[in-house]
């Protein structure tokens, strides 16, 4: 690898491939005072304009450039969403180093692993909490250098450790070294090539430990260009500077990636970052986002809470309420049946609907100026779309994986079947496998390999370059593709019968009630779940049944609860085959934790881990 | 933000008075109609217009002054105040000694009235940061009894200081309402008399109005902003807990004395203004009835709130103004009438001596309570019935009423 020492004298290649950094720079250059991002401190939405952005990011990244930080080194973000966030990306991106992102939740064995695999030289850590994280692992990790922290609280016991560095202190350091080597960004910045790897985005990890799979210009390029940016993908014109978005997930998953960060730099659009992920539904209320992408646990949780406040209301409001959601399911109906589309009869009742409920109810959603909503990342129950779509949110499912930057289908406007992830994008490859009906994609998008891990590399790829996404999917009216389920998820029962358990599980997460259930069944006679509640809505429920409960435990064992949780089994049991359907299930005793390895940090949950822990559970109800 | 009224990037907007559009339109509509008033062009609301009842609409916009001055006080920092006619007395003797004709039968300097409305408060404000000292050592009820003292020290002193207050029995003139650039003999501006102003002609009723108003609107803008300042805000800390305060770093004494400061200072001009509006006042004017009149303007429009205020002082200006025209009406009918009606209604009017009923209208001759007597029962009915059942007053219900619409289709 060539030091930037040595290159640093050359004249600048002039080349240069828009990056990411690039189109930040552009940004700057033509809406300097447009607004790129907002970040709510102190009571209001504190404001950065692409001029602001840009210095930020050239501060940063000749601060990079001070610490020695190389083309291909890795530099590592473990904090919550903040403008720090993007910023640092953005840096890390124009120095041509890679950069890895962390969950927050992530506990310190997962950061000693995620760590070291990457081989991170400067790592940035929010505030204490994850530093305490870093600094019990430590010594595993001899490649880091320096350890970047935002918030000065708390790091009075490394005071005189020479590894940390305040975040405003590395800026300061930045801005000296950009005094005193002018022109040295810019020239770093023209010798990007396409091939550079700008990312790790590692795996949730549902099997195994987490692989980093490597993203690179190309790939970014082909998202933004290709996904993002085309028209007709989305209502109206395609994304611009006038979008608002709320940036809400985590940025070190590819979803919100791609949808704040990228979108961001590709087309401008202005991102707000939520205060933290229980602030959601306020922070969506006060933003409005114009675009917004969900995953399907946020969408089951505002529905939630609508019926849960609906139910709360006067009487007067009751009613109407009432009456509201049942143009709701009229107009759901008619849309779904329709391709998405309002049909005669549902733009009539929307139109009745919208200024007694739907108007005041997106306000308090937040979604009353949301012109495209997204979901995906994982399986949604197709009643939650139609539920969004009769309200007028115009909601598409989507679909993609990290490995190809999330290029693979969507529901475009005028066609979106729901229950199904869309048609593939046009211009890419997506093919179904005939023997294992597995979905595979080839095109720009699709990632470089996983960091160190060729063996792994080459198990994902298909002898011919496909990319096996490990899905297995079927054509639905030959353009749009359903999701029948993860392939390695699938049940086979012990009479031979394929089953897909998410579309059950799924089913039963409709319900307010459920918040997490998995199906068992594989090599058995018959199905059982296990099931979670969902603690909110049952001990509201109970408390307006004024049945009294302690801990979560003691209230998913109430023979209430189960005998409520068994009216939601039997509704499932009745949309599905006899084989298919739930014979016994047992309720989960606690609540799920990524911190306790039950859950992934994208909050899936991991089969195999649940299996091991509920194992007594399980084998009790397959029991004679 | 334009479209998004929660979403706030600058702490301007997010303290504005008016930050919706809706409410500067509504405040806008609002203003017009009460300049729109003395034209009488107003459908339904002509009636306003009229002579008398600009008048009292000007009493309305002067009482709001004073009430805004023992909204800061009581409303703000939580003082309960029975003190506040004698500050009002005490503006309206400074501004009689500043401003009356010299040659008069009373104390008088002749000053302009740039002079005397000002002085008049900050007199005013000065005697009560000099009483303060009393006060802030008290809370509570025992505050209220010493405000109370207050009262009955100045009757005394008003009685009997006669050069300025021409005593118990006649009272004295107040300077009028007139704009003077010094003792020249025509004013620059007359509010009491009629005449033409940019080419309309105006009753000097309308004059006034328009004055009186401008004042009031002024004042108010003055104590909204108070409010969203760090005296405001210490204020309420103070309100709220005292001793809570005192450990976030408010200095008691200090924002106690500045409240009553301040509170004196809206009194000594609303004072002023009424004296001079009403022409000859007797010293008993000042009395404790008045004070209990700014307590049921602020309790039962909403304690701490301007709009509270104007709703309280709107609702008990022109309750006697109801309560005599409802008498007169049964009056009426019960003197012209023989039905069923007019017997109720003779039960609770006494038209003659010797007729019994609830409310006599021939004061001091036989049983019943007279016109007045029964205003004051009513105030006392309705500060018990609003601490009671709506603490927060008139305004209070429009907040019902507004959060009812703002969290629709939930309630909360």
């Amino acid at each position: 690898m060539t030091s930037l020492a040595e290159r640093s004298d050359a004249p600048p290649t002039g080349v240069g491939i828009r990056t990411a950094a690039v189109m930040v720079r552009e940004w700057a250059e033509r809406l300097p005072d447009g607004v790129a991002m907002r970040e709510k401190d102190y009571g209001i939405w504190q404001e950065y304009t692409w001029t602001d952005v840009w210095e930020l990011v050239q501060d940063a990244a000749h601060g990079l450039l001070a610490l020695e930080v190389e083309v291909g080194d890795r530099v590592s973000i473990h904090s919550e969403d903040r403008p720090e966030w993007i910023i640092l990306d953005m840096a890390t991106i124009a120095v041509r180093a890679i950069t890895t992102g962390l969950y927050p939740t992530n506990p310190s064995t997962e950061v000693e692993y995620l760590m070291a695999d990457s081989g991170s030289v400067v790592h940035l850590a929010e505030d204490q909490e994850q530093a305490d994280k870093v600094m019990e692992v430590i010594e595993s990790l001899p490649h880091l250098r320096t350890i970047i922290h935002i918030e000065p609280r708390g790091f009075r016991k490394w005071r005189d450790d020479p590894r940390f560095l305040l975040w405003d202190d590395f800026l300061e350091m930045g801005r000296e070294h950009r005094a005193a080597n002018p022109g040295q960004l810019e020239r770093v910045m023209s010798d990007a090539a396409l091939d550079d790897a700008i990312t790790l985005v590692y795996t949730s990890g549902t099997t195994g430990p987490p692989k980093g799979a490597m993203l690179t210009n190309t790939n970014f390029l082909f998202c933004v260009e290709n996904l993002v940016g085309i028209e007709g993908r989305i209502p109206g014109k395609p994304p611009n500077p006038a979008d608002s978005i709320l940036t809400y997930l985590p940025l070190c998953h590819i979803a919100e990636r791609i949808f704040s960060a990228w979108h961001m730099a590709g087309f401008g659009c202005t991102l707000n970052f939520a205060e933290s992920i229980e602030t959601v539904e306020q922070n969506l209320r006060e933003v409005q986002p114009t675009l917004f992408f969900a995953v399907p646990r946020i969408l089951e949780r505002i529905h939630a809470g609508i019926i849960i406040k609906g139910k709360d209301g006067t009487w007067f409001k009751r009613v109407w309420f009432g009456f509201g959601m049942k143009l709701v399911s009229i107009i759901g109906a008619q849309r779904v049946a329709n391709d998405g589309d309002h049909t005669f009869l549902s733009r009539l009742l929307y139109l009745i609907g919208y200024p007694i409920v739907f108007r005041a109810l997106k306000e308090r959603i937040g979604m009353r100026r949301v012109r495209y909503a997204a979901v995906g990342a994982a399986p949604i129950a197709p009643e939650l779309i139609q539920y969004f779509l009769g309200m007028g949110v115009p909601l598409f499912e989507l679909y993609g994986m990290t490995e190809n930057s999330a290029v693979a289908t969507c529901n475009f406007p005028g066609s979106n079947k729901v229950g199904t992830v869309g048609a593939p994008y046009p211009g890419i490859g997506l093919r179904i496998d005939q023997e294992t009906g597995e979905i595979q994609t080839k095109h720009p998008a699709v990632f470089k390999g996983y960091w160190n891990k060729p063996e792994k590399t080459a198990e994902a790829f298909t002898e011919d370059g496909w990319l096996r996404t490990g899905d297995v999917g079927e054509w639905v009216d030959g353009t749009h593709v359903k999701i029948v389920d993860r392939m390695k998820d699938i049940i086979i029962t012990s009479g031979g019968k394929n089953i897909s358990p998410s579309e059950i599980e799924n089913s039963l997460k409709t319900s307010p009630y459920i918040k997490e259930a998995m199906v068992i069944g594989d090599g058995r006679k018959y199905l059982t779940a296990v099931i979670g509640i969902e603690l909110d809505v049952v001990g509201d429920w109970a408390t307006r049944k004024e049945i009294p409960y302690t801990t979560y435990r003691d209230l998913s064992e109430k023979p209430e609860v189960i005998e409520l949780v068994q009216g939601v089994v039997n509704e499932t049991n009745k949309k599905f085959a006899r084989v298919e359907n739930i014979r016994k299930f047992r309720m989960i005793p606690k609540a799920l934790d990524h911190e306790d390895g039950e859950l992934t940090a994208t909050q899936k949950l991991k089969r195999q881990a649940m299996t091991e822990l509920l194992r007594e559970i399980i084998e009790d109800m397959y029991g004679s | 933000m334009r479209g998004r009224p929660l979403l706030y990037t600058r702490y301007e907007a997010d303290q504005a008075i008016l930050n919706t559009v809706t409410k500067k339109v509504m405040v806008l509509i609002f203003l017009s109609a009460l300049l729109l008033i003395p034209f009488q062009v107003l459908p339904g609301l002509d009636f306003l217009g009229e002579n008398d009842w600009l008048r009292l609409l000007s009493t309305v916009a002067i009482f709001i002054i004073g009430a805004l001055g023992l909204n800061i006080l009581l409303g703000l920092a939580g003082q309960v105040s029975l003190g506040h006619a004698f500050f009002m007395g005490v503006g309206a003797y400074v501004a009689a000694v500043l401003g009356s004709d010299p040659e008069g039968l009373r104390l008088g300097f002749g000053l302009p009235m740039w002079i005397w409305l000002p002085a008049a408060g900050v007199v005013a404000a000065g005697i009560g940061v000099a009483f303060g000292p009393a006060a802030v050592r008290v809370r509570g009820l025992y505050l209220a009894f010493v405000t109370l003292g207050l009262v009955f020290v100045g009757d005394y002193v008003f009685r009997n200081l006669i050069s300025v207050t021409g005593g118990a029995e006649v009272g004295r003139t107040f300077p009028p309402l007139e704009f003077r650039l010094w003792k020249e003999d025509t004013p620059l501006i007359d509010f009491a008399s009629d005449g033409a102003w940019f080419g309309i002609e105006l009753t000097s009723e309308a004059k006034t109005f328009y004055f009186v108003l401008a004042v009031a609107i002024l004042f108010m803008l003055l104590a909204k902003n108070l409010q969203r300042t760090r005296v405001g805000r210490a204020f309420q800390a103070i309100r709220d807990r005292d001793i809570a305060a005192e450990i976030m770093g408010v200095d008691e004494v200090s924002f106690k004395l500045r409240a009553f400061g301040i509170s004196s200072f809206y009194a000594g001009v609303s004072g002023a203004l009424l004296a001079s509006f009403v022409g000859t006042v007797i010293p008993a004017r000042w009395d404790l009835f008045l004070s209990i009149q700014f307590i049921a303007i602020v309790l039962i429009g909403g304690a701490g709130t301007v709009a509270g205020v104007v709703l309280g002082t709107a609702f008990v200006t022109l309750l006697p103004r109801l309560v005599q025209d409802a008498t007169l009406w049964m009056e009426d009918v019960v003197e012209t009438g023989d039905n069923l009606l007019a017997t109720l209604l003779d039960l609770v009017v006494a038209t003659e001596s010797t007729d019994f009923g609830l409310i006599n209208t021939l004061p001091g001759v036989g049983p019943g309570l007279s016109v007045f007597q029964l205003n004051q029962v009513i105030y006392g009915l309705l500060i018990i019935l609003f601490l009671i059942f709506e603490p927060l007053g008139l305004f209070g219900i429009w907040i019902r009423i507004r959060n009812y619409w703002k969290g629709w289709p939930f309630t909360y």
